[in-house]
């Protein structure tokens, strides 16, 4: 999430407004307040917003709800008379240019900070870590156009940003701080992006650094703004939003013209959309005049088109209208979320639970007739804990997560005895005997299904008593079974017996090896049961892609 | 006043004759140990009929070596007594007591070695000592000598004097009741009819003797077996559904596009293995591409079928009821899934890699956002929260989309949980033509509040004493 620093003063002045009219409204557009502080606030907005991401255009948004200003923000765009070539050997590599000219910014620290700030959330928002965008700015007075964007040696040195030495391409990957963060997205090319101008000086190594030639400082009174990424929408959308910023802040736009099209053009984008539609939507009844006017609050162009339609002029920051649906959402803020009559659906439905957890609060309530209190254990766990303390060979249907965490939670549970015994161990020192139970999802292949399981540690655990829990919980279950003897090396030979159902193995009771108990730190015999609850009528385990 | 046990009556009766006596010899009388005695006067002493007097006395005891030469004699007196004129050094070397006894006799200078013989010298005595033996005193410098050599031992000793109070005495005077007490009754005893005359013993009725610890369902389940009930009861149905999920149903189908950062390695469990995609993606693909035949743009770019393939577990129950829509496509569907969802998270106090979510969702004809914001203010209620409010939120599939806070007294406004309608993006491709209103809330977080808990963890690695302490009925004020 993008938590913007809002300065008051630079705030109340763009918004042209107090600051609390301005905070007392804010989570309203779609924010959440995280700090007020002395001079500024802190305040997140959602990633599908990032013309939020700047008190610009914050205040934008904040004019127009709050009435001050509505309906759709324009911008003048003039060519510049500067122009870029984009070099064919690209196209593989990073083909997608997006540039303008920002004249007559008056940057101080704190606005300085502001336009860094927002580069970097939008790296974040819309570049997808600079990998789809990445945005460079840059001291134009520095360099001379025209400019040329092209697939460079890797070879090539010059001085990055916050560097005194030229460095190769290959040695900025290498040693400088950014470009080993950001290294992986261009390291695979044979060639390198690069933008030099008529004198081939360096202007930037998209994506990853400046150079220290173009350094933006509080002296800087003109920017070249370039950005360069895999998607023509995301370049554009980051070039909008920050030419929009800087117009807002005072600063005069133009157009460059890269490989022959004038750009940016700022220019909204028409929709037309329906007034029955968004008030079947939201349960609200419109108008096309009070359509418009709720869209116009939201910095939209908007005008009825007969009863039935409004032609909406979108800004050209406005990255997340993709749906008339997103238009529908602004109408529904712009009206207050607070407003719309909130009555539950009419329509009579009757509840119906599900047979799995039908029979899983039976196997619960069977538990606890025994005296066996509930446990919740993780899913995630490890085969040390699933299968060598238990002296048990693994599943071959464990699954094991490709990126765990940590080693402790490397698979998902094929089991949950061995999660009980863990439970035994972590409660050592609680008073005994202690009867434990679980029941819940286990995994084996990619199917999920249910098993009941339960432990019982005290002084006289014996086979008997594993017999006489899962016969109980069996029988209550109706569920007829037979028995046989097992292998399972988790249990003592000859006091260990594999429950069948239908011919299947469906559960396990014994008295646990001593070998398991050490290896769990256990000092008491433990009488243990576990069913495969798929055993039971009418709760087949959930294949999860059918 | 609580009742006399059978062994404070005979105490009592003894000690109306004793009147103060000390507990050994009570003891003595009573055919008991001084510390059963002793007990029996403390658990009379709480009614008010004995008093206790508890004196620390110092005493002398013999180590066993000193026992024996209490008996027998100090080493040196017994060599002393067979010294005779002529003995030899060697004579008495045949003695067991040799090493100790003519140690001593030489170091008390009441013998001397003169060539091969021993002689004593006039006026040896070993008299002094063998008193302070028989009747050692801590004043006594024979005494302290004896303890050096490890035969008598200092030791501090509790006495107890035992009276019988005024209200003792009066209780005994009015006559004790001596029949035998009876602890548990027989089947024979009850058959017989012998019970009428039994004297069952009476238990004092505020001492729990011992706790019995039912069992029980754990707290956290109970919660959501009441999120689950409240469900029900609002005319839902279940669903239930696989942890492994393959990204197509948990991502692709909820338009949530290929590079959204949320599908990266560092924040979803990715398994290695794949599922083949169910028939009719393409239409989920071109929807991403292009839009599909909606007024949408979709997301542009590239996407690709080996990314869909791909089985997660599942971050979200939504992909097990988005599956249900697509199945069901007829109105009127209201269905429920509370089932646990897994983020690739650092584990920490509030954070977990597994937690249980709630999902619910309402397809039907005319069901409107407005209808959502009711259904979720009827939930609320329901699970206690009074102070519900909603305010705007983006969730990737839906939208108009909210988040509900609800009010907590001492806490305010808690954010919990978010919903939306689905985004047409989602619900087109999969033949679904009506609205759907959907909203999710972690159930842990409530289970926090409504259990105290500082860190979840102990949800799922719970300490038994916890479990066992923890009511089956917990009073909730206002939600929590």
């Amino acid at each position: 999430m993008a938590v913007i620093s809002l300065p008051y003063k630079y705030l109340e002045r763009l918004t042209r407004t107090d600051r609390k009219t301005i905070l007392d409204k804010i989570a309203f557009i779609g924010s959440d307040v995280e700090r007020i502080e002395e001079d500024h606030a802190d305040v997140e907005f959602f990633p599908d917003r990032p013309d939020l991401f700047s008190p610009e255009g914050v205040a934008r948004a904040m004019r127009g709800y709050l009435g001050i200003e509505t309906g759709l923000p324009t911008y003048t765009v003039k060519p510049s008379g500067i122009s870029f070539t984009v070099d064919p050997q690209l196209a593989d590599i990073r083909p997608v240019l997006g540039a303008a000219v920002i004249r007559g910014v008056e940057f101080d620290d704190e606005s300085i900070q502001s336009i860094m700030s927002l580069q970097e959330s939008l790296h974040w928002a819309v570049g997808r870590g600079r990998s789809k965008v990445a945005i460079g700015i840059h001291d134009l007075d520095t360099v001379s156009p025209p400019f040329r964007y092209i697939a460079s040696p890797r070879n090539r040195a010059f001085i990055p940003l916050d560097y005194s030495e030229e460095m190769t391409m290959d040695e900025i990957l290498g040693k400088h701080p950014k470009g080993r963060d950001y290294a992986k997205i261009v390291q695979d090319f044979p060639l390198f992006p690069l933008i030099v101008d008529s004198n081939d000086h360096v202007l930037s190594f998209p994506p990853i650094i400046n150079g220290e030639r173009t350094r933006v400082t509080i002296d800087t009174r003109n920017i070249l703004l370039d950005t360069t990424g895999t998607d023509t929408r995301a370049v554009g959308v980051a070039v909008n939003i920050i030419c929009t910023a800087m117009a807002e802040a005072g600063a005069t736009i133009g157009s460059v013209d890269i490989a022959g099209v004038q750009t940016p053009t700022l220019a909204p984008v028409e929709r037309t959309v329906s007034v029955s539609e968004c008030s079947r939507l939201l349960g609200v009844e419109l108008t096309a005049s009070s359509m418009a006017s709720l869209l116009q609050k939201m910095r939209f162009g908007a005008e009825p088109v007969g009863s039935e339609k409004v032609k909406v002029q979108v800004p050209c920051f406005r990255a997340d209208i993709m749906h008339d649906w997103d238009l529908f959402e602004d109408v529904a803020i712009a009206y207050g979320y607070d407003r719309i009559q909130d009555l539950p659906p009419k329509t009579f439905t009757v509840g119906k639970p599900h047979p799995v957890q039908v029979n899983a609060a039976l196997a619960r309530e069977i538990f606890c007739g025994l005296g066996y209190i509930e446990v919740m254990p993780f899913t995630l766990t490890n085969e040390d804990v699933l299968y060598k303390k238990m002296q048990r060979p693994e599943r071959p249907g464990v699954l094991r997560v490709m990126h765990p965490i940590s080693i402790e939670n490397t698979v998902v549970r094929t089991d949950l005895l061995p999660l009980l015994l863990e439970f035994l161990t972590l409660n050592r020192h609680r008073e005994l005997p202690q009867r434990l139970f679980a029941v819940g999802d286990v995994v084996d292949s990619c199917l999920t299904y249910q098993q009941g399981a339960g432990v019982s540690i005290h002084r006289d655990a014996d086979f008997s008593e594993s017999y006489a829990s899962a016969d109980a919980v069996l029988h209550e279950l109706s569920i007829d079974y037979e028995v046989e003897e097992s292998a399972d090396p988790a249990f003592i030979d000859g006091r260990r017996a594999d429950i069948l159902v239908a011919g299947k193995k469906a559960g396990v009771f014994g008295e646990i090896h001593p070998l398991v108990l050490n290896a769990f730190d256990l000092e008491q015999s433990v009488a243990a049961f576990e069913i495969d609850l798929r055993s039971v009528l009418g709760s087949a385990g959930m294949q999860d892609i059918s | 006043m609580a009742e006399l046990t059978q062994n404070e009556k005979r105490l009592l009766a003894t000690l109306e004759k004793e009147k103060t006596a000390d507990a050994s010899r009570l003891a003595g009388l009573l055919d008991a140990t001084t510390g059963a005695t002793t007990q029996w006067a403390y658990l009379a002493q709480d009614k008010g009929f004995v008093t206790i007097e508890r004196v620390v006395v110092k005493e002398l005891v013999y180590t066993d070596e000193g026992k024996i030469y209490a008996k027998n004699g100090l080493p040196e007196t017994q060599l002393l007594k067979v010294i005779l004129p002529g003995t030899t050094l060697a004579d008495l070397q045949k003695y067991e007591v040799f090493k100790i006894g003519f140690g001593q006799l030489r170091k008390k200078g009441l013998v001397k070695v003169e060539g091969t013989s021993v002689v004593k010298v006039p006026g040896a005595s070993t008299a002094a000592d063998e008193e302070a033996l028989k009747n050692p005193s801590v004043a006594d410098p024979g005494t302290k000598d004896l303890i050096r050599r490890g035969l008598l031992l200092e030791s501090e000793a509790v006495r107890y004097t035992i009276g019988i109070t005024p209200e003792g005495l009066a209780l005994a005077k009015r006559g004790l009741d001596f029949r035998c007490e009876i602890g548990t009754l027989t089947h024979e005893q009850i058959v017989s009819g012998e019970w009428k005359g039994l004297n069952l013993r009476k238990y004092d009725i505020t001492k729990l003797p011992k706790k019995a610890y039912p069992g029980k369902i754990h707290p956290y389940q109970r919660i959501i077996s009441e999120m689950r009930e409240i469900l029900l009861e609002m005319g839902f149905e279940e669903l239930y559904g696989g942890i492994v999920q393959q990204s197509f149903w948990n991502f692709d189908a909820l338009f949530q596009p290929q590079d959204h950062p949320a599908r990266e390695m560092q924040d979803t469990f990715y398994l290695k293995e794949t599922l083949p995609l169910p028939k009719g993606y393409e239409s989920v693909k071109a929807m991403h591409i292009s839009g599909g035949d909606t007024s949408s743009t979709g997301w542009g770019g590239v996407w690709k079928e080996e990314k869909a393939e791909q089985c997660v577990l599942r971050t979200h129950t939504t992909s097990v009821s988005i599956q249900h829509l697509a199945k069901n496509p007829n109105p009127p569907i209201k269905a429920f899934c509370i089932g646990r969802v897994y983020r690739r998270e650092t584990i920490d106090t509030t954070h977990l890699a597994e937690f249980e979510q709630l999902e619910g969702v309402v397809m039907d004809e005319g069901v409107t956002f407005g209808n959502l914001l009711g259904l979720l203010r009827e939930f609320y209620h329901r699970m206690g929260f009074t102070g519900v409010r909603f305010k705007p939120s983006y969730y990737p599939y839906t939208e108009p989309s909210l988040d509900a806070e609800v009010y907590v007294e001492g806490l305010g406004w808690i954010e919990m949980g978010g919903a939306g309608v689905f985004r047409e993006e989602v619900t087109a491709p999969l033949g679904i033509n009506y609205p759907v209103l959907a909203w999710g809330l972690g159930v842990s977080r409530i289970a926090m509040l409504r259990l105290g808990l500082k860190d979840l963890r102990y949800l799922h690695r719970s300490d038994v004493a916890f479990l066992r302490e923890t009511p089956a009925l917990r009073h909730s004020k206002g939600g929590v």
